[in-house]
């Protein structure tokens, strides 16, 4: 019984000495996505931004789709994402409300070094998905919804090819580093953006390069945007906007720039306008 | 296989320079699970003792619903207190949702069946002779309660830590309703979940051997218990 | 000495079925000790336990009353009597706690349990052993602490089932010395099943007979064992009895 009651108590103890000293700092809360706070930019750009405002940024990282949901049911003030189209639908559905260009990366597509399927030479993404369907190779995908998989999705639709369930396509379901861990292993090719290439492949020893970029249809546009106070009364859409309009400004755009990788790339461009 | 030792060797120095922020992780995961376990035990074993001791309708199926409940999918727990947490859902006036006590709420959730369960199936295994002795000696109802539970105490308890072991473990409902917020309700596991997709595999390691032992350390605490008991059989 | 006896009327019982009890009434005197034999299984256990209001009969009446009137089914009427199980019973904590359980369930105040509980416990020879596991104990010291944790609560009602059984003469004996003792004492009314015909005759003040479920004979203690009425319970007594 005694050990029974001393359990007991520590257990008691423990969590009442350990409840959160509430502290009188605000926070707000941003939903973004899984591949940008692993990127590890929100690590160096947040503390400029409390020091600045005294502001504390939550991040919850997710997939881009439950990011734009989280924000359609209230439970953030502010939405950081790079899905341009559905960003801009969920605005005019008035679910958000200031949205802005903060900057962009770009998309790559990646295959084994010694590149069979001839991409390399190629100019469009959409041709060169299509001519990897007409080889032996396979294709790994995201199959998640993130904004990477959205961006995959839209340039089979501009190819024409409707790759679900095709033995050739593979969906893992996981976030872009595995994905490409899967791509090495099976000597496939993928879409991934350059950030966590570079960032991850020394480090994962794919032997995997870069068979095409720049096509326009690759690049990543992120943007920024609060939640519609309107809806959502609780918001605290004063300081979410205070966090929007630091981001666009001339020292939050540097922040950006200034942010570089483990290997000193610099990962985003600022764009804001 | 390099890769391996060379990971341990790194999660081990990770260990023994234990920093801040990591150890404030490893707080917050013991804090937000013993504040579940509190919640899961003072409404399941009330619960375990009432199905063990009351003979009512409906009791067969309430205990084979217990029991079902016992291997409940995290994640199913996590989406529903979600929906159900978030601003726009019914208890979304609280602001409850990415915090440490929608975290603690879910694991109590989880937690809670095994509870009950287990305080069911020891307060069942209780000779019944000690029912009758206790109703004999004078006690009312509720004394009888009392005793009958005391009777069953290091079965309780091993309930009590089974489900302590299971809410430590626990990922997919605390990343859901919890955000893996950092420094606010990042826990060990979603630490874990979070350097893996990152790839930082050392401290990935790092937090699952300090798991592991936690874990090894409740698990000797329940076999003392389960010795404890038998010794005195 | 007690104030309490009881009669019990036209008891049935049966389970799954069964019959074990059919039709027992009887009147236990107060202040008296009864004691009850009978043939394995003839149903003794049951009719104690239903007098003790352990359990209900499915028909019949037990009903508790003094020389002028009669006691509702409550908690106070339940801590007037007490019940001691032929083995087992014994909660998994100490000799001493086991002994002060039914006091400490009465909101007896720290220094009067003490002080009890070490009277009762040094009458029945468990006070050494007080801080040790009342499962650890031999049954006949197990026995004797059942003896104990009633006898604290100065029963006006005390139920005996067996009370020496496996037990060896010397525990058999001090047990018995107990109780003579606590009637002395005391004078409860004690209604006591035993296997010991010996017993019984050193013990009752009255006998009651049970076979197959029925009260069968009875009669004053002395009498009964030297001329009893009927043909099954002569054979029982004797020994002579087939089953
Ligand atoms: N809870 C129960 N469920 C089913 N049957 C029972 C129960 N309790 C007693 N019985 C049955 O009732 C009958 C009488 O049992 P009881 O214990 O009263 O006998 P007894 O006279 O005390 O016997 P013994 O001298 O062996 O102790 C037995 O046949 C027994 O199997
Ligand atoms: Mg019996």
């Amino acid at each position: 019984m005694r050990l029974f009651k001393s359990l007991l108590l520590s257990v008691l103890v423990l969590s009442v000495v350990s409840v959160p000293a509430v502290s009188a700092e605000t926070r707000i809360r941003c939903a973004s996505t899984t591949s940008t706070q692993n990127s590890g930019l929100f690590d160096y750009i947040l503390p400029i931004f409390e020091k600045k405002t005294g502001i504390k940024v939550d991040v919850v990282g997710v997939g881009t789709g439950a990011a734009l949901e989280i924000g359609k049911r209230g439970d953030c003030d502010v939405v950081f994402v790079h899905a341009e189209e559905f960003e801009l639908k969920a605005l005019k559905e008035g679910y958000f409300v200031n949205r802005y260009d903060v900057m962009y990366n770009d998309f790559i597509i990646i295959g084994p070094s010694n590149d069979l399927a001839k991409i390399k030479d190629m100019k469009s993404a959409s041709d060169a998905f299509k001519r990897i369907t007409e080889t032996n190779y396979f294709f790994v995908s995201r199959g998640d919804r993130s904004g990477t998989h959205i961006k995959e999705l839209s340039i089979w639709k501009k190819a024409g090819i409707e790759p679900k369930g095709q033995k050739w396509y593979l969906e893992v379901g996981q976030g872009m580093e595995k994905t490409q861990r899967v791509a090495n292993e099976k000597k496939a090719y993928t879409l991934t953006d350059r950030g966590t290439w570079l960032a991850t492949k020394d480090k994962d020893k794919l032997e995997m390069s870069i068979v095409l970029e720049g096509d326009p249809i690759l690049f990543n546009q992120y943007g920024i945007m609060a939640v519609n106070p309107e809806r959502h009364r609780h918001v605290k859409y004063k300081e979410a906007m205070e966090f929007v309009i630091w981001i666009i400004s001339q020292e939050g755009q540097k922040a950006i720039a200034d942010f570089k990788d483990k290997n000193s790339n610099q990962l985003f461009i600022p764009n804001a306008k | 296989m390099d890769s391996i030792i060379s990971g341990f060797v790194k999660a081990f120095s990770l260990i023994f320079h234990l920093d801040k922020e990591l150890l404030g992780i490893i707080f917050l995961s013991l804090k937000v699970s013993g504040l579940a376990l509190i919640i899961a035990a003072a409404i399941g074993l009330p619960f375990g003792a009432i199905i063990g001791l009351r003979r009512f309708y409906g009791r067969d199926l309430i205990i084979s619903v217990l029991n079902t409940f016992m291997g409940l999918p995290p994640v199913v727990v996590g989406l529903s207190l979600y929906l159900i947490l978030s601003r726009s859902g019914p208890l979304g006036f609280m602001g409850l949702l990415y915090t440490p006590s929608a975290m603690a709420t879910a694991q109590s959730i989880l937690a809670f069946p095994i509870v009950a369960s287990l305080c069911h199936s020891a307060i069942v295994s209780v000779d019944p002779i000690i029912k009758q002795a206790s109703v004999t000696l004078g006690a009312t109802p509720l004394q009888v309660t009392i005793t009958i539970m005391k009777e069953a105490r290091y079965g309780i308890m091993s309930g009590v830590i089974a489900a302590f072991g299971r809410v430590m473990a626990e990922v997919g409902a605390i990343l859901i309703v919890g955000g893996n917020i950092a420094g606010y309700t990042r826990v060990m596991t979603t630490t874990i979940a979070l350097e893996t997709d990152k790839g930082n595999f050392e401290l990935a390691l790092a937090l699952g051997i300090v798991l592991l032992a936690i874990s090894l350390m409740i698990n000797m605490v329940l076999h003392y218990v389960q010795k404890l008991g038998v010794r005195t059989k | 000495m007690s104030e309490l006896g009881l009669t019990i009327k036209e008891i049935k019982k049966s389970y799954n079925g069964k019959v074990v009890l059919n039709d027992c009434s009887f009147v236990f005197d107060r202040g008296k000790t009864h004691v009850i034999i009978g043939p394995n299984g003839s149903g003794k256990s049951t009719l104690l336990r239903i007098s003790a209001l352990l359990e209900y009969p499915d028909e019949g009446k037990v009903i508790y009353h003094d020389d002028y009137k009669t006691f509702e089914d409550n908690v106070e009427l339940y801590r007037r009597i007490t019940l001691v199980f032929p083995k087992g019973g014994l909660f998994n904590i100490t000799v001493f706690k086991n002994a002060a359980y039914g006091l400490k369930l009465r909101r007896i105040n720290k220094g009067e349990v003490e002080k009890k509980v070490e009277d009762a416990l040094r009458d029945v020879g468990l006070w050494e052993k007080r801080n040790q596991n009342a499962l650890t104990l031999s049954t006949g010291e197990g026995q004797r602490l059942a003896l104990a944790r009633a006898m604290v609560l100065n029963p006006d009602v005390l139920f005996l089932d067996e009370p020496t059984a496996s037990l060896d003469p010397r525990n058999t004996s001090i047990i018995e010395e107990i109780i003579s003792n606590i009637k002395r004492r005391y004078m409860p009314t004690i209604i006591m099943v035993t296997h010991n015909m010996f017993q019984a005759q050193r013990l009752a003040d009255s006998v009651i007979f049970v076979y197959e479920g029925q009260i069968v004979d009875g009669g004053p203690g002395n009498k009964f064992f030297e001329n009893p009425t009927d043909e099954r319970a002569y054979k029982f007594i004797t020994g002579q009895m087939v089953y």
